[in-house]
């Protein structure tokens, strides 16, 4: 749910397994994702999709993988600003 | 049978430990110098027996318990370290469990994962770990496949010693009085204060610690971690976790002058960082994972620091299995207390395998309890 009236932050581009996806400044990951209907973060051991329960990094619910030049590392959607240009994977872990 | 659990099943220790299964004489007796861990080579008998129950437990039991037992590695990082490692392999093989002491080329091929700063370590191919989500269950639907009820949210409230038994007062969704031949008391940390409803003392010492867990990863590490210097319990998990711990200490909550069993201990930040400190010195690439919980429980030690499972000699019928190490050698505590209660021709030789945990040798403490 989105309240009337908010405005977003200025938009740029990031990638979600490989699509891009519009984020806003100021958002988190997790925030950006589920604005553009991604509920899915990550998959359990059956593969089953999982996503979001506590939204303030408790759970580790929302663990992403961020792909970048250095290697891939994992962080919590919800506490990790989105970014122009990240890339973020939500498949299994490495 | 009746089996009375004030929670749920597993809510206590027996669910909230890391689920090691530790053979080597534990560092806890390696730290109290040369007297102490000779005597404490006595409780390697118990882990050989254990060893045993635990590669057929899942047989026994009829399910999936993710027993891993690839080994595990006690490790050192100082020269001393590496000498108190031969000295308590020396004593281990001495009573009949086979730990080698490894290093060098050797130690790398074993475990490739181990930072340099590990020198040697002694290596017990059968150690390992298993689920304590998934054992304790397991137990309870044997148990209730062979007979026993479980009446859980039921506490046990008075007990009153009768000719040839006992009349068990509870409360709560199993609330009644009970007559019973035999009491055992297994009830963990709570224990002292069971027995003390029996008016005897069972000298347990609560005692908090803290664990950790990070999120799951590929597997890379097949064996038990072990420090014979520091405070290090390390394992991954079947899922992939991996599981820190190692007898670091939370924060037991305290009011009326004594410890408050009924409330959460409080995690403590020294020892959080304390004991992943170790676990990144030891093995670097736990460094690059993420934590995801990390938890308190409480397990109760004795004085003497060995576990105190027998016949309480004061109370004729009672019985009490408790007093720590009692996930790895749970099985093996239960097969042997089953079997001294039972009586017959096998009690005799499983109170001789118990004699180390027996409750006798503090049956002083109770002489002034009046029966």
């Amino acid at each position: 749910m989105r309240i009337a009236g908010t405005e977003r932050g200025a938009p740029f581009t990031l990638f979600v397994d490989g699509e891009e996806m519009a984020a806003f400044a100021g958002e988190t990951i997790a925030t950006a994702m589920l604005a553009d209907g991604r509920a899915a973060m990550r998959r359990d051991r059956s593969g089953a999709p999982r996503g979001l329960f506590c939204n303030m990094g408790t759970c580790s619910e929302c663990l992403v993988t961020l792909r970048g030049d250095g290697g891939a590392r994992r962080v919590r959607a919800c506490l990790t600003p989105a970014a122009p240009g990240l890339r973020v994977e939500t498949g299994p872990a490495a | 049978m009746l089996i009375v659990e004030a929670a749920h099943a597993n809510a206590g220790a027996s669910g909230q430990n890391a689920g090691s299964l530790h053979f080597q004489i534990e560092r806890r007796f390696l730290e109290q110098g040369e007297a102490k861990a000779a005597e404490a080579a006595a409780i390697t008998g118990l882990s050989r027996m254990a060893v045993d129950d635990w590669r057929g437990l899942e047989q026994a039991l009829g399910a999936d318990l993710h027993v891993h037992m690839h080994g595990g590695l006690m490790v050192a990082e100082t020269a001393d370290e590496v000498a108190m490692l031969e000295r308590k392999a020396a004593r281990e093989r001495a009573a009949g469990l086979s730990a080698e002491l490894v290093d060098g080329a050797e130690l790398r091929r074993i475990a490739p994962y181990l930072s340099e700063r590990v020198i040697a370590a002694n290596h017990m191919a059968d150690e390992g770990h298993a689920d304590p989500r998934a054992v304790t269950p397991a137990f309870v639907a044997a148990a209730r496949a062979a007979g026993a009820v479980l009446a859980e949210r039921t506490r046990v409230t008075a007990i009153a010693r009768r000719a040839g038994g006992f009349a068990v007062t509870l409360a709560g969704a199993g609330a009644g009085t009970v007559q019973a031949d035999q009491l055992l008391i297994a009830a963990g940390v709570w224990s002292a204060g069971v027995g003390a409803l029996a008016n005897v003392h069972l000298p347990l010492f609560p005692v908090a610690l803290q664990m950790n867990v990070t999120e799951r990863v590929a597997p890379f590490l097949p064996h038990l971690i072990q420090h014979v210097g520091r405070r290090l319990s390390m394992k991954q998990a079947h899922a992939g976790n991996v599981l820190i711990g190692g007898g670091w200490p939370s924060r037991m909550a305290a009011g009326d002058g004594r410890f408050d069993l009924s409330r959460r201990p409080e995690l403590l930040a020294p020892s959080l960082a304390g004991n992943l400190a170790v676990a990144t010195a030891v093995l670097p690439h736990v460094g690059g994972l993420n934590l995801i919980r990390s938890w308190t429980g409480t397990t109760a030690i004795t004085a003497d620091q060995y576990p105190l499972v027998g016949a309480v000699p004061c109370a004729p019928g009672l019985f009490v299995a408790a007093g720590g190490s009692a996930f790895t050698l749970g099985p093996t505590f239960a097969r042997l207390i089953a079997a001294q209660m039972a009586g017959g021709g096998a009690a005799a030789e499983a109170k001789a395998a118990l004699a180390i945990a027996a409750p006798a040798r503090f049956d002083h403490l109770n002489s002034f309890m009046g029966g």
